[in-house]
């Protein structure tokens, strides 16, 4: 049918002719596909071709190094790996802590490659592996759709909104070596196996299903979407009273299996069997089996006999079912929702339990606008999509029912979920669009009947299509369309749209998605591009000049980029799995350097880094993430740190001369303005970020050395000083160094009593 | 960012307010200890609050300083006090011998204005910052705050403290349990009764007896409401509408608490706010009108047009249809061009 858009009837007749073969349209099927598939890889690849191949932001260089150690090591080495190199003096049970699923699989293809004698850097497999994906994950939008309707233009058109929404685009262009990038591909794929197996009621099926299940779970921590969708739709579909023995054999065999290959996977474990989000999966097991036991005592009872059993039966197992979950909650052996989890439900809880959780961008709730971005015309289509389901409503389709309900309840609550919603949203759409297009494209016109023949024949179909129980506007019988005007129309909108939605993709991907955020660039005035590429200047900085051992301290948010690009230990990082340790970083940035040192002197630290955007108008800088600091901290020292006191009287958070002293005297600040105001003439200092003027003169900083500054000052690092040698502390020293002479013994100490010039 | 009420931990003495003393502290005490029994937290007025926080002093004194009274506008202030009388009421319960030696108390503006001036202006930072150009004395009765005032003789008596402490919560709503544990931390060896909530009867018996009403009332009506609710009509129209709002934004306007709408600065009122990030109540609503619409008319065509017999009547409705997907579009477009300045697509006739 995509060939069929030529206007004149002839040559059409005869294409349609053409196209009946059916292995022509096999071909031709494949093709597409092909075409799809190539679509989707060259769209990702803004990013290597205008920077270079490159990994981008912060987790893809943890999973980079990750990949890295398992090419080097081998699998069971990785799988053992206690990473010494990060949450220094902690360390980090990597092999046990991370879903490996994704640096199996490249390290998988590296070989394979190897072993076809391909040269191939681990690298450039790293950065293509999601755009190689994301043809996968077109194809799987196909099947999906395949099977929840006859239209096998649907499922193309499916492949193709899959392909290029930028819903999906934006986890996975090239460099983005995310979990992310496979598992959508694993979500969809999965959901296809899960709708073939419940069809066929096939264990093969089902078990080809757990297989993919236990895949993903070795992916990506968002399995659980899975794990309570499924079930979910077991359940509705029992409640809708269609039990059938479909029903009982794929889904016991997808979690028999499915649950036993989760488990090995050392960083999931026993928890299928001990938290609160696996349990509707083994509620609905356990549901399961009893109404099929129930189904089976029915066939051998009489009908009063089976009523009572009925009520009695289901009531008492059901109420004690409950009651030993809730019992077993209560004493601890499962454990209830844990917070990231719970926070998708009770939206209030994480901003006031769980800052750290609360602080990340990805986890904020979603405005409309970003569904429009990412889904362009496909959001109203959706739908359109999900409206037509009910027409025959089929177990598949109650699927998609379901899934559309709770993925657009999750992604309005977390703009990072807008990537589960993706999938259906492209199938949903799809379903319309191809239904519209084949309504309006078809060549056939029927025949214009007499008004009073067609009222009767409609009164009588309607009787019997109301006893089917189906939906309103689909009660009287399918005519077709008439006039050529019709169809030229709708079909020229909907192609309009089409093209636009393509513009789009291509737009919202070039300009928005397309960021490595590790090299950042800009227009110089005459229009040409300038790269700013600081963050890799510091750490190659880093990496030759600083003790391979050199402990480095930052905000979490570069820790993985310093053990990925600097190879050096790291004292927290993107892997968020200790609060207090990141609290520790907050306490040392946030405090004056009295309290700071003795914190960075007992962590080892040898050198310090922060991003200070100042300079150049980069808001994404430490100072702006610094409140973030504060409130971890005082999470666990209210005493020792007080957000409170980072505010002026006035309530405002300032960093100029009006600033509050103890934001003065935070090391945080301390570093990101330490020099600056000798950039500009006398009274001229500005911070471009916050757009304040800043004082003439800068802080004074006794502890810490300047040990480097990035071209454009967005990474400054700082050399912890050493002991002094003759015993004073840094304050005296620092004063002495200055010319200062010794003050009297008597005088109080502290550096309060310093004098500035 | 939400300011919400100082917490303001008064250490130590008040030189100024201490008045000269006839009783003992343990008079004192005993004779406040008396009104907490029969009514915590003790409502104080100035000479009350005087002779409370005179100094010798053995044992603490917490006071919170409110402004009840409609005509402040305090909304802090009245949602706290519950979480105040309860966080008293449950410390009274769980120290019968006032072993901790605590007063909860309350002073209220109206009942002790030159009191609560002369303490807020203490801690000048905390209220001068809630306005911008407002005047420092007319703010106290705006906020709320409480105040601890350990012992200064006997085994509890806090050396070495000057000045007053403060501490503030900056965010997440008032639970007695957070002022609890601030409490906890400044009394430090002394019994820190919990807080324990009182078992909401009302709440429990209201539960119950609805869930036997609807259990009731669907086990009898349940002939009548099975065919609603086997309705596939019904079940879609719930799906659409679901999806509807939650694409629209709806559940951000219920996290953020967003307003419905804003005033445009000319008097007018602006449906949409400018800025990917943010949106107005109103707006949502008027977006997820135009989907449902689109929607609708991509429903319209697909399955009711070539459901109609007649060719010309069918014809007038894929005219009627296709003129609204098209406008509709367009306006959807231009609205996003609001929201995202740099969107280069658009349709006309909104360009």
């Amino acid at each position: 049918m995509a060939v069929a858009t030529a206007s004149d009837p002839s040559p059409m007749q005869v294409l349609a002719d053409f196209g009946k073969s059916k292995s022509l349209r096999t071909l031709l099927r494949v093709l597409i596909l092909c075409f799809i598939a190539g679509a989707a890889v060259s769209s990702r690849l803004f990013s290597v071709i205008r920077f270079e191949s490159i990994i981008h932001e912060f987790d893809p260089w943890f999973n980079f190094r990750a990949t890295k150690y398992l090419v080097a090591n081998g699998f069971y080495d990785f799988w053992d790996w206690f990473d010494d190199r990060t949450w220094h003096p902690l360390g980090r049970v990597t092999g046990g802590t991370l879903y490996p699923g994704l640096m199996v699989t490249s390290g998988a293809i590296y070989h394979a490659l190897r072993a076809l004698t391909i040269p191939v850097d681990i690298r450039n497999i790293c950065v293509l592996l999601a755009p190689a994906f994301s043809g996968l994950t077109a194809f799987a939008a196909y099947l999906l759709t395949n099977e929840m309707t006859t239209n096998t233009s649907a499922g193309l058109l499916a492949a193709a909104f899959m392909g290029i929404t930028p819903g999906y685009i934006s986890r996975s262009v090239a460099g983005s070596y995310d979990n992310e990038a496979i598992a959508i591909f694993l979500l969809v794929f999965t959901f296809y196996l899960w709708i073939k197996a419940l069809k066929l009621g096939s264990v093969l099926w089902g078990a080809l299903c757990a297989l993919f299940y236990g895949y993903m779970v070795a992916s990506w921590g968002g399995y659980a979407f899975i794990t309570c969708l499924v079930p979910l739709h077991a359940f509705v579909l029992i409640c809708m009273g269609r039990y059938s023995t479909r029903l009982y054999v794929s889904y016991t065999t997808w979690y028999a299996l499915g649950t036993l290959a989760s488990m090995q996977i050392p960083f999931v474990g026993f928890l299928p069997v001990r938290t609160s989000e696996h349990m509707p999966a083994l509620g609905i097991f356990g549901f399961l089996q009893l109404v099929a036991f129930i189904y089976y005592i029915r066939s051998a009872l009489s009908g009063a006999q089976f009523k009572a059993f009925l009520f009695v039966g289901l009531g008492a197992v059901f109420g004690l079912a409950l009651l030993a979950l809730v019992a077993m909650t209560s004493a601890g052996y499962i454990a209830p929702w844990s917070g990231r989890f719970y926070s998708l439900w009770d939206t209030g809880y994480a901003k006031i339990h769980i800052p750290i959780i609360a602080s990340v961008s990805e986890h904020q709730p979603t405005a409309w606008p970003a569904f429009f971005f990412d889904l362009n015309m496909l959001i109203w289509l959706f739908p359109a999509g999900v409206y037509l389901c009910f027409q025959d409503l089929k177990d598949e389709h109650v699927f998609v029912v379901v899934y559309a309900l709770f993925g657009s309840y999750f992604a309005g609550v977390m703009v990072r979920l807008m990537l589960t919603l993706t999938p259906i949203v492209c199938v949903a759409a799809a379903m319309a669009s191809s239904q519209l297009l084949s309504t309006f494209l078809s060549v056939k016109s029927p025949k214009a009947k007499d008004p009073g023949q067609e009222d009767v024949a409609d009164s009588s179909s309607k009787k019997t299509k109301q006893n089917a129980g189906s939906l309103r506007s689909a009660s009287s019988p399918y005519v077709g369309v008439y006039s050529f005007l019709s169809k030229g129309l709708v079909s020229g909108i909907m192609t309009i749209y089409l093209l636009l939605f393509v513009l789009h993709c291509t737009w919202v991907t070039s300009n928005a998605y397309s960021s490595p955020s590790v090299v950042l660039a800009s227009r110089m005035p005459d229009g040409s591009q300038h790269i700013i590429d600081d963050y890799r200047e510091a750490y190659q900085w880093l990496r030759q000049n600083t003790k391979e051992d050199a402990k480095i301290m930052s905000w979490w948010d570069y820790g993985y980029q310093i053990g990925g690009m600097a190879d050096r230990p790291t004292l927290v990082d993107n892997n968020t799995w200790n609060n207090t340790h990141i609290a520790t970083v907050g306490k040392a940035m946030s405090s004056s350097e009295e309290v700071s040192y003795p914190i960075m002197r007992q962590h080892e630290v040898d050198y310090v880094l922060v991003v200070f955007g100042g300079l150049l108008g980069y808001s994404g800088d430490d100072i702006n993430k610094f409140l973030w600091m504060v409130r971890i901290a005082e999470g666990i020292w209210p005493d020792e740190v007080s957000e409170r006191k980072f505010f002026t009287p006035r309530g405002e958070y300032r960093v100029d001369g009006e600033a509050t002293e103890t934001m003065k005297n935070s090391l945080m600040y301390k570093m990101s303005y330490y020099n600056y105001h000798t950039l500009f003439p006398p009274g001229q200092a500005q911070d471009r970020v916050r757009g304040v003027r800043l004082p003439d003169t800068g802080p004074v900083l006794n502890t810490l050395d300047e040990a480097f500054t990035s071209e454009n000052w967005i990474i400054r690092i700082y050399k912890v000083k050493d002991l002094d040698n003759v015993g004073r502390d840094h304050a005296a020293a620092a004063s002495f160094e200055r010319g200062h002479k010794k003050k009297k013994a008597t005088k109080k100490r502290g550096p309060r009593a310093l004098r500035v010039d | 960012m939400r300011w919400l009420p100082v917490f303001i931990s008064l250490a130590l003495p008040f030189g100024t307010l201490a008045a000269k003393k006839p009783s003992s502290p343990a008079d004192t005490f005993n004779d406040f200890h008396a009104k907490a029994i029969s009514n915590t937290p003790v409502k104080l007025a100035d000479s009350s609050y005087k002779k409370l926080t005179a100094s010798p002093r053995d044992y603490s004194v917490t006071v919170l300083l409110t402004a009840m009274d409609p005509r402040f506008g305090c909304q802090l202030c009245r949602e706290f006090q519950p979480e105040w009388d309860l966080l008293a009421k449950s410390w009274l319960k769980g120290d019968k011998k006032a072993e901790s030696r605590i007063i909860f108390s309350t002073l209220d503006f109206s009942d002790g204005r030159d009191t609560f001036i002369s303490v807020c202006s203490l801690f000048k930072p905390s209220i001068v910052r809630l306005g911008t150009n407002t005047i420092i004395l007319v703010e106290p009765p705006n906020r709320t705050s409480a105040a601890v005032l350990p012992p200064t003789i006997g085994p509890h008596a806090v050396p070495g403290v000057e000045g007053p402490i403060r501490f503030d919560f900056t965010n997440g709503p008032l639970l007695a349990d957070q002022v609890h544990a601030w409490l906890s931390r400044h009394l430090p060896d002394r019994p820190h009764p919990a807080v324990k909530r009182p078992v909401n009867y009302v709440a429990w018996a209201v539960g119950v007896v609805s869930t036997l009403g609807i259990a009731g009332a669907l086990a009898k009506a349940g002939p009548y409401i099975l065919p609603i609710a086997q309705n596939r009509n019904a079940w879609a129209a719930i799906s659409l509408i679901g999806i509807l709002m939650f694409t629209s934004g709806h559940m951000f306007n219920q996290i953020r608490k967003v307003p419905y709408v804003a005033g445009d600065g000319r008097g007018g009122i602006s449906y949409f706010s400018s800025g990917f990030q943010n949106q107005l109540g109103m707006e949502t609503q008027i977006i997820a009108f135009i989907y449902g619409l689109l929607s609708f008319s991509a429903i319209a065509l697909i399955m009711k047009v070539p459901r109609v017999a007649d060719a010309k009547k069918q014809q007038v409705w894929v005219l009627l249809w296709s003129a609204i997907l098209f406008l509709l579009y367009s306006f959807l477009l231009s609205i996003f061009r609001i929201k995202n300045g740099g969107y280069p697509f658009s349709l006309p006739p909104f360009m």
